[in-house]
């Protein structure tokens, strides 16, 4: 599966990268494609790409703040949590994540 | 020029993956406690708010440590595994900077897993921050390390400074 996401926290400094961090090693210890972008005090990085949104099949935004450039991901399927979640479980994230994927996929193909 | 300078050391960070580089400009030896024994949090954060004055990090440590217990009343600090990043931005702080204590006990505190915390990484951020751009970058660095737990586990089992060093060095 292809994610990309979000990170960015109240202060932009230590939460951001931290959840970074803990979803890029979650998701590809699953076996996953991950992007996280980061929008902290330093400004935007790792910029998501729009082909990298493309391809996604699911966006994580593990974020405490309003966030600039949202409207990218419309359409997609959105995930939003606080960091805290990320930080603390985002192995049961990933899962959580998975699951929601596969649902949504077995709908799509049920219509 | 200054900026454009700054740009460009980040991009070579970036393209050579210097790992030691950005490791010795934030982890600073002078800033490291280990074996530390304090009994609370705000034992602890006064403990390694002194070495940031000391190390001319910061210019006021109550100043300083006001701007971390708004920050703190926000929310948890505690990332789990022990491990607590109280941070902040503050007009106290006269350079970007970490201190890093490891505590022999847990102390108390809120954290995500409910754990007590024994190691603790204060953060030192002022509030404008022209022209500091690649220390934030560096600072952004070192903060992803904290979401390793190879590092984190580490960092927990460090005896001194240049062990502290080591665990980040990662």
């Amino acid at each position: 599966m292809n994610i990309v996401g979000v990170a960015a926290c109240t202060v932009g400094i230590a939460h951001t990268y931290i959840a970074q961090e803990k979803l890029e090693n979650a998701a590809k210890k699953a076996g996953h494609e991950i992007a996280i972008e980061t929008q902290g005090t330093i400004g935007t990085e790792n910029e998501l790409t729009a082909e990298q949104i493309a391809e996604a099949h699911v966006v994580i935004l593990a974020i405490d703040v309003k966030i600039s450039n949202r409207e990218r991901f419309e359409g997609k399927r959105i995930i939003e949590v606080p960091t805290e979640v990320a930080v603390k479980s985002p192995n049961k994230l990933i899962e959580k994540v998975e699951k929601i994927v596969e649902q949504s996929y077995q709908e799509r193909e049920s219509k | 020029m200054c900026i454009a300078l700054e740009r460009y050391q980040i991009s070579q960070l970036k393209a050579g993956g210097e790992k030691k580089v950005e490791i010795d400009n934030i982890v600073d030896l002078e800033t490291i406690k280990t074996n530390m024994h304090a009994k609370n949090k705000d034992d602890a954060l006064k403990e390694l708010a002194e070495l940031l004055l000391q190390n001319e990090y910061i210019s006021d440590v109550n100043g300083f440590m006001t701007d971390i217990y708004a920050r703190e009343a926000e929310g948890q600090t505690g990332i789990g595994n022990y491990i607590a990043i109280p941070h902040g931005k503050s007009s106290f702080v006269k350079k970007i900077g970490v201190a890093i204590g490891i505590n022999e006990d847990e102390i108390p505190w809120e954290t995500l897993d409910g754990n007590g915390v024994k190691g603790v990484i204060l953060f030192a951020v002022g509030n404008d921050n022209d022209g500091a751009q690649n220390h934030l970058k560096l600072l952004s660095l070192f903060a992803r390390k904290l979401g390793n737990d190879e590092v984190v586990e580490n960092l927990l089992q460090s005896k001194n400074a240049e062990d502290v060093k080591e665990a980040f060095g990662q």
